[in-house]
């Protein structure tokens, strides 16, 4: 009866849902887009000039000098940059995939439990209260997804005793909806600290610096490590809560566990991002429809995708209207929409169905 | 439209008139009504009033400074100058018409016009000059010959810009020569949003001889106020920095120059970064002079 | 020892009793057809076999009781197979019949090429190798059935539920889906407890019947026993009359109750 006695006879098993080949196309292009936007920039340094500093930073030394100003320029602004979008981008997406896959949902997404809500509520207050320490803003941001987030959990939970994916979305959109009017009502209150408001919500990359990076990399790195671990268990939720639970998986506690994770990724990259939308959903939605439906494909592919797509984007906010900025959630929409739309019809029209 | 200007401009010229033969004494009266333009269109007020409502901090320094300070009767929560307005606790940003009815105005003056506050205001029969804020000095001189006329102070309004024109071109005469092609950076927040040239503030620069580094990417970008990205503020490393988010965001040069990669600049290296008063700084009424004369000495400190 | 033993067990819905004391004890190897009117109990009894929902009372599974028991223990002791599955329409059939071995895996283990092996002979016995990498929505209902039933038996569970197994299929479909868990009963030595509502199918298949009425266990025994025409006219509420085909198995067929009901 037991695996070990069936060994050796029949054809050789399919292999198992394989991630690998949607893997290393996106590390390439990953790779491709973080040296493009390394290169590129506002300040229109010579490739040589920008290997020079990198290289200056790993330990290799090239030869020629390079003025401090543009030492500065390559390592201590736009590098941090690229890497913070990156780990931004990734966060957003895996964090997007993981909720879609554990609410079975496909339009979950990071900001849909209050994460947002909570976020913006706690940036708001840290700007309106604290305004002298905007060191704050991220903590206060982080502090308010996940108290926004739990609410929703205890909220969604109550409801019938125990919580089942429908209970936590709407629970979602309640609390959400509650804290944006108190945050809208603080803002009313405090109309000349509005500006420092509006930016965060439109999210930006604009200040990135290392510290932000080592801020949010520890978050990043324990949320990944979660959720990529959860990647066949979301596959066991898709036949539904009571076969997964008569397959031996527990539901509420794999949601439980994603949901906190996910949360945790999510609320330490919009800390320092501000409010990036639509990473989340589009991210693995192309990766869905470009390549399989499996969590074991979409989980890795998204992360890896979703940090080139909004390393691209932030490159588009510093160089579309340069010298000028452009806030990164309107490119991201912006270059996100219509590639969303062109995926979607060019699937449908190949399979005649989604 | 061009009859109107025209009646209007004979009006004021009547009015100045009569103003210069009864040699601004104060039992001079302009003949009530009065018509004035304002961004809002033409406003006829039927009687001087008396009651004036000002919810916006600019307007009342101008009330004040050419002497219509005591038909002032309610002033929004930031009109705080000069000392003794009287305050209430209205938003300018976010106003109700009812609100606003409660303290009974017979002329209420805005900054900013909430959609629909002002015709909803027309309906009770209470004038409503709108004066935005002012993209140059000459916008600035025209709302206080506005606010004169409406107020029946035009005589004050008009000696006040007299004093301003005055100032200003002395504190432009005596300011130090800086280089040719000196740059600054101007910092409205923490998150690099700045002023061009071609901004109120960007103007009052330009006099003092100095150019924005945004007008790189042309003076109208984003109205005037776009945000830089750091690494093109680093790479026109401008001649100095002026931070008019102390008061919002607590930007000291302290903290601009351990923003990483900022210690390249030579106006860090040279210390040449400068606070501005942010509520000097956003707005046009009588105190411009203070803040040109405050750039003006950090002009001195820095090149003199 | 019992391969499945229920004590006095008991479910109640809000208050309101679902079923109540069942003791019933099946011995390893048979097929335990499950008979009732719409609402009688089957689904509800299957279900707490697999503490899908709270009962009260004792079951007991190869000697354990089901209640101390991990929910993977469980699963690799139980597997059910519900009316409707859900099922993920893009997965590929072979992924699908994989996620059977989920109770063998730890909390983040991906499936070993041993699991995969599984999945991949149990497509084959099931006559579904040709379709291994289709995806799940482009089956037809009875490969979607030898599916299911592939992913229940990947548990390699010795006790197989089975809710309503046939519901879903046509006339043909029906005895070859059965012929088929009987044939893997045997090879396999399986429990096989079935709620069945095709009662000549359960008379045919099921080596016991347990006819459940208002949640409580009304008769039990063999389907000579039970399928009587005097029994089903009962606790059916319909004129029905037992024959023997020429092979001699049984046949139920409803009456039409002349001048209509009373
Ligand atoms: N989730 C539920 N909540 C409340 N009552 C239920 C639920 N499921 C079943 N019932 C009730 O329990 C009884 C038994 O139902 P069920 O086990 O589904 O019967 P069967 O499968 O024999 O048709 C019925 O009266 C049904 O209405
Ligand atoms: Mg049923």
């Amino acid at each position: 009866m037991r695996s070990g006695e069936h060994a050796g006879d029949g054809a050789p098993a399919p292999p198992p849902v394989s991630a690998t080949r949607p893997v290393l196309v996106a590390l390439a292009v990953l790779v491709v887009v973080t040296l493009a936007a390394t290169a590129i920039g506002p300040a229109d340094l010579s490739l040589a000039t920008v290997a020079r500093v990198v290289a200056g930073h790993v330990g290799l030394h090239l030869p020629g000098r390079v003025s401090a100003i543009d030492q500065a320029i390559v390592w201590q602004i736009r590098l941090p940059r690229v890497v913070l979008g990156g780990l931004v981008g990734a966060m957003l997406a895996l964090g997007g995939a993981s909720y879609q896959g554990v609410f079975r949902n496909p339009l979950a997404d990071p900001y849909l439990l209050g994460v947002a809500a909570g976020a913006g509520l706690g940036a708001t207050i840290a700007i309106v209260s604290a305004s002298r320490a905007t060191y704050l803003l991220p903590l206060a941001a982080f502090a308010g997804g996940v108290v926004a987030v739990s609410l929703t959990y205890l909220v969604g939970a109550r409801a019938n005793g125990y919580a089942t994916s429908a209970s936590i979305i709407l629970a979602g959109v309640a609390v959400a909806a509650v804290f944006t009017a108190l945050q809208t009502n603080i803002q009313q209150q405090h109309a000349a600290d509005l500006q420092p408001v509006y930016s965060w919500i439109l999210g930006s990359l604009s200040v990135a610096t290392w510290s932000d990076v080592r801020l949010i990399v520890p978050y990043v790195a324990l949320s990944t490590v979660v959720l990529l671990g959860h990647r066949r268990l979301l596959d066991v939720l898709r036949v539904g809560e009571e076969e997964a639970t008569s397959l031996g998986v527990d539901p509420r506690r794999v949601r439980l566990t994603v949901v906190a994770a996910a949360t945790l990724g999510t609320a330490a990259a919009v800390s320092v991002s501000g409010l990036v939308g639509f990473v989340g959903i589009i991210v693995p939605h192309v990766v869905r429809l470009t390549t399989n439906a499996s969590y074991r494909v979409v989980l890795p592919v998204s992360l890896i995708s979703g940090a080139s797509f909004l390393i691209l984007a932030d490159l588009g906010a510093r160089m579309l209207d340069a010298p000028a900025e452009i806030p990164l959630g309107v490119v991201t929409a912006f270059i996100g929409g219509p590639f969303f739309i062109f995926v979607l019809r060019s699937r449908r029209s190949r399979q005649g169905t989604l | 439209m061009r009859a109107l200007r025209v009646a209007l401009a004979s009006a004021v010229a009547t009015v100045g008139l009569a103003l210069a033969t009864s040699a601004g004494g104060a039992g001079a009266r302009p003949a009530w009504p009065v018509t004035v333009r304002a961004a809002n269109g033409a406003i006829t007020i039927a009687h001087q009033p008396t009651r004036i409502m000002s919810l916006s901090p600019t307007a009342t320094e101008m009330l004040y400074a050419i002497g219509a300070g005591s038909q002032v009767t309610a002033v929004d929560k930031y009109s705080n100058y000069p000392a003794g307005t009287p305050r209430t606790s209205l938003d300018g940003y976010s106003l109700n018409a009812e609100a606003v009815a409660r303290y009974r105005p017979d002329l209420i003056i805005l900054a900013y016009d909430p959609p629909a506050l002002a015709a909803q205001l027309a309906t009770l029969h209470i004038p409503v000059i709108y004066d935005p804020a002012a993209p140059t000095l000459a916008v600035a001189y025209h709302q206080y010959l506005g606010l004169g006329e409406a107020t029946g102070h035009l005589a004050g309004a008009r000696a006040e810009v007299a004093r301003l024109r005055v100032r200003v071109a002395a504190i432009v005469r005596t300011a130090p020569h800086v280089p040719a092609g000196t740059t600054y950076y101007y910092e409205l927040d923490p998150t690099y949003y700045t002023v061009t040239s071609a901004t109120f503030v960007g103007q009052l620069l330009s006099m003092l001889g100095l150019h924005s580094i945004a007008d790189a990417g042309g003076t109208h970008v984003s109205g005037g106020y776009p945000q830089l990205t750091a690494e093109s503020i680093l790479q026109a490393n401008p001649s100095i920095i002026l931070l008019a988010d102390h008061g919002c965001c607590q930007a000291t040069p302290a903290s601009v120059a351990a923003r990483p990669g900022w210690s390249a600049l030579s106006a860090v290296a040279a210390g040449r970064i400068y606070v501005v008063s942010d509520s000097l700084a956003s707005r046009w009424g009588p105190r411009v002079t203070l803040l040109l004369q405050a750039v003006a000495s950090d002009l001195r400190r820095a090149f003199g | 020892m019992s391969a499945l033993e229920l004590r006095g067990l008991a479910v109640s819905y809000d208050g309101v009793a679902a079923l109540c004391g069942i003791d019933y004890a099946l011995a390893p190897g048979t097929w335990l057809g499950l008979i009732g009117a719409n609402g009688a109990g089957k689904s509800t009894l299957l279900r707490a076999l697999v503490r899908l929902v709270a009962y009260q009372g004792t079951v007991r599974v190869g000697g354990a009781e089901v209640a101390r028991l991990s929910r993977r223990r469980l699963a690799q002791q139980v597997a059910f197979v519900p009316q409707t599955p859900e099922l993920p329409r893009e997965m590929r059939a072979i992924d699908y019949v994989a996620l059977g071995r989920t109770p063998y895996l730890g909390y983040f283990a991906a499936e070993r090429p041993a699991d995969r092996r599984v999945g991949h002979e149990l497509l084959a016995r099931l006559g579904l190798d040709a379709l291994a990498e289709r995806p799940v929505g482009a089956l037809s209902g009875g490969e979607v059935q030898r599916l299911v039933l592939a992913r229940a038996l990947a548990q390699e569970a010795p006790v197989l539920l089975l809710d309503e197994p046939t519901s879903a299929l046509d006339l043909g479909r029906r005895v070859e889906a059965l012929e088929l868990v009987d044939q893997l009963r045997a090879e396999r030595g399986l429990t096989v407890v079935a709620a069945m509502h095709d009662l000549t199918l359960a008379g045919q298949f099921a080596t016991e019947v347990a006819l459940l009425d208002h949640g409580r266990l009304v008769r039990t025994g063999t389907p000579d026993a039970v399928l009587t025409d005097a029994e089903l006219g009962r606790y059916f509420g319909a004129s029905v009359r037992v024959l023997r085909d020429d092979d001699g198995d049984l046949v139920v067929v409803p009456r039409r109750q002349r001048g209509g009901p009373s």
